[in-house]
């Protein structure tokens, strides 16, 4: 027992002062497994869920499938790309209304799109320096009940009213106020710099690398195929419970076809000087949902014999300067990944899974094609030549956020534990351990990737 | 070129004073017949130991779109010039209607940060009197200084156009091509969304209360359909999203073309021209209105 009577499940020895002038080798971090509710279109069964109800329910089911109640997990970290200002502590409330021991602790983050994969890596990092044996990472996001502020006006003559100390003061405050400030301030898609949505941002992206309407057709229907084929297989037996009546995620079309794909109009870059090729077939839909995902010391994993699917091996973020248009909004992924590979001495062919969130078709087939572009691999990422090709029959094989869609924060656990589960299935390839790439880009630029690996 | 000594104004005269003061001098010329000089006033006028409001330097920097910083933006020291400009082209000799001008544009040079808590010495005179094809421009020069001191911070060269305005011995400059035609709008890096308080919300944090940026029904009495927006709020704006690249010293410039009615849209484009070795050399900016084609303005920023 340590000092506050709370059991000692950490690590038996304290290695740091030992370690001074000899670097330890870092312990694995293994992912045990993962649950989410079914992802929801917006407006659709989880309309008057909060975040908060709604990463309880993906905490509940992973509690129950792994059996941790009263377990004191070493940290639980999770995010809200859309957060109520009355949810400065969305995970710690979300695990306190959990089964998870009242001692468990949690901390909020949040990095738009990558919210999800960054709480992975963080905490995965925490557990290979031996911090925690165990810790659960989630994302959760609402386009259904999004917060909405009210409006600069009244927000400062609100403000004013509380700072006012006498009735003429508070007089005055309130005598400032027009009816337009009654008017609620709803939060937009739109970059804050350039006040492009970003849709509109991808659809120059899209122009520039010249991705037609057809390839981006292709994958959108990609996607929903693998989906489905994956639900009809069994696939998230294990990786979803049923929430609020859904038990596959509602945007999923098992028969959409390419004609119906090629028979929508273009939503975005309707503008610009090149031909508009998004369309709502091809972008993700505003989605409500939430992801979870356990990970652990080897030890933990063994001791209370649960599953390990995986590793996670290593992890980079990358930024790219799109306020002026230097790159796309959402290419930073395109730099990200060769960084990550050069660092662990891989190439694109050392890898039997690829997971690239499917923002839009076009983003995905941006960052191919940049990888696979002899100019942007010698001037943009320093190499020889191109950076590489994928082989496209190992992307996205059980689909992803076109046919899934993309609760922003959620879409990170989404991917880790469906990749797991992948990476364990295959076992070893060519004596080495089967291997996966996850890339997601999100807001502001900015873009996080991984390399997971088959424990 | 000033060869007297400016005017000290004891405090910063009041815009509001000032178009009022206006519209009666446009009045009592109308009866009594326009000015008869072709010459402007050499005089310049001043106001020493200015220092900037704290509260409306901040709501200016939030409604540029500007972090609030503790430096005063380079449009923010122009808005702190504009009274003393509109004074001076206020005084008796001045030989031009103030009212109605148009602002054709502007040139200005940060020659050195200036904080908010800094006591300066502020300066405008006009020269420069020419003809245009389209009336009659002018060149109104603004300076700021550390006060009590010639140590120059701030300059500012705002180019006007009493529009059908010919004076006597004044040349009417040869039609030159603009090339409205010419410009084929490329792919926006932004795209603002101005609202229809957007001229209101400018005059509250520049004090330029002029009646044709403030509401359909006063910009009507000046003749325009609708509220334009104000021409240094665009501009300041387009500064801002060239970011802090720029560095805390440049020279800034734009050229104003078709005026941005509100509410709209208003497309930009922001291009980088970098060194052959790297780094920034310079700032370009264009905007347009996203439906039309047609270009509100254009302009760029240097290292000073």
């Amino acid at each position: 027992m340590s000092a506050n009577g709370q059991p000692d499940n950490g690590p038996k020895e304290f290695t740091g002062p030992a370690a001074m002038g000899e670097p330890q080798p870092l312990r694995r971090a293994v992912i045990v497994g993962g649950n989410r509710i079914p992802f929801a279109r917006s407006g659709g069964a989880y309309t008057k869920s909060s975040n908060q109800d709604m990463l309880t329910a993906a905490l509940d089911g992973l509690i129950a499938r792994f059996g941790l109640q009263d377990e004191r997990i070493g940290e639980v970290a999770a995010g809200a790309v859309l957060k109520h200002s009355r949810d400065f502590n969305l995970t710690r409330e979300a695990v306190l209304g959990s089964a998870l021991s009242a001692e468990t602790p949690a901390y909020d983050l949040q990095q738009a799109c990558a919210t999800g994969l960054e709480t992975v890596l963080g905490l995965a990092n925490k557990i290979k320096l031996g911090q925690i044996e165990s810790a659960i990472a989630a994302g959760v996001d609402s386009a259904s009940d999004a917060p909405i502020a009210v409006s600069e006006g009244l927000r400062e003559v609100l403000l004013d009213l509380n700072r006012a100390k006498t009735l003429t003061q508070r007089l005055q405050v309130l005598s400032r106020l027009r009816p337009k400030d009654l008017a609620p301030d709803a939060p937009g898609t739109g970059e804050p710099r350039t006040g492009l949505s970003m849709g509109e941002h991808q659809a120059l992206t899209t122009a520039q690398w010249n991705i037609s309407r057809e390839s981006q057709d292709e994958l959108a229907f990609n996607s929903h195929r693998n989906l489905a084929a994956a639900y009809d297989s069994g696939f998230f037996d294990d990786l979803l419970t049923p929430y609020r009546g859904l038990a596959k995620d509602s945007n999923l079309r098992p028969d959409t076809t390419l004609e119906k794909l090629a028979s929508l109009n273009p939503v975005f870059g309707k503008s610009l000087g090149a031909e508009a090729t998004m369309t709502a077939g091809n972008s993700t839909p505003l989605t409500d949902g939430a992801s979870t995902v356990l990970l652990a010391s080897e030890e933990w994993a063994q001791s209370r014999d649960l599953p390990m699917l995986a590793t996670v091996r290593d992890g980079e973020a990358a930024a790219v300067d799109f306020v002026h248009g230097k790159d796309g909004l959402l290419m930073a992924p395109a730099f990200a990944v060769p960084r990550l590979l050069a660092r662990n001495g891989l190439t694109l062919d050392d890898f039997d899974f690829f997971e690239i969130h499917e923002a839009f078709a076009g983003t995905v087939l941006s960052t191919l094609a940049a990888w696979e572009d002899e100019e942007f691999g010698r001037t943009r990422l320093g190499l020889d030549s191109a950076f590489g090709t994928i082989d496209r029959s190992r992307l996205n094989v059980n689909g992803s956020s076109l046919a899934a869609g993309h609760p922003f924060a959620a879409t990170g656990g989404r991917i880790v534990a469906s990749l797991a589960k992948m990476l364990h299935a295959k076992g070893t390839v060519d004596g080495r351990p089967a291997r996966g790439l996850i890339s997601i880009c999100a807001a502001g630029g900015q873009g996080v990737v991984a390399i997971l690996e088959a424990a | 070129m000033t060869t007297a000594q400016p005017l000290i104004l004891g405090e910063m005269p009041s815009l509001s004073k000032l178009y009022m003061n206006a519209a009666a001098q446009a009045a009592r010329r109308r009866v009594l017949g326009a000015h008869g000089g072709s010459t402007l006033p050499d005089i310049g006028h001043e106001v020493r130991g200015v220092r900037a409001d704290v509260g409306n330097l901040t709501a200016y920097q939030h409604l540029i779109g500007l972090t609030a910083r503790d430096t005063l933006p380079a449009g923010y020291l122009h808005a702190l010039t504009f009274p003393l400009a509109i004074s001076v082209m206020n005084r008796d000799d001045f030989p031009l209607p103030v009212l109605g001008m148009v602002h054709l544009s502007n040139y200005v040079e940060q020659r050195a940060p200036v904080l908010f808590s800094d006591l300066l010495d502020i300066e405008a005179r006009v020269e420069n009197l020419r003809g245009h094809r389209a009336g009659t421009q002018l060149d109104v020069i603004a300076e700021i200084r550390a006060a009590g001191t010639q140590d120059i911070r701030w300059t500012g060269r705002s180019i006007y156009l009493a529009k059908g305005v010919f004076l006597p011995g004044i040349d009417k400059a040869s039609p030159n091509s603009h090339g409205y035609g010419d410009f084929r709008p490329p792919d926006p890096t932004a795209v603002w969304q101005l609202g229809v308080d957007t001229g209101r919300a400018y005059a509250a944090v520049s004090g330029d209360f002029n009646p044709i940026h403030l509401s359909v029904l006063s910009a009507k009495a000046l003749g325009m359909r609708r509220s334009i927006a104000h021409g240094m709020y665009l501009a300041s704006r387009a500064l801002a999203d060239v970011g802090p690249v720029k560095g805390e010293t440049f020279g800034w410039d734009v050229t104003f073309e078709a005026p941005v009615f509100l509410p709209g849209r208003v497309a930009l484009e922001i291009t980088t021209d970098e060194r052959p070795g790297g780094g920034w050399q310079r700032s370009n900016y264009v905007a347009w209105n996203p439906r039309s084609g047609r270009r509100h303005f254009s302009g760029s920023v240097t290292p000073f």
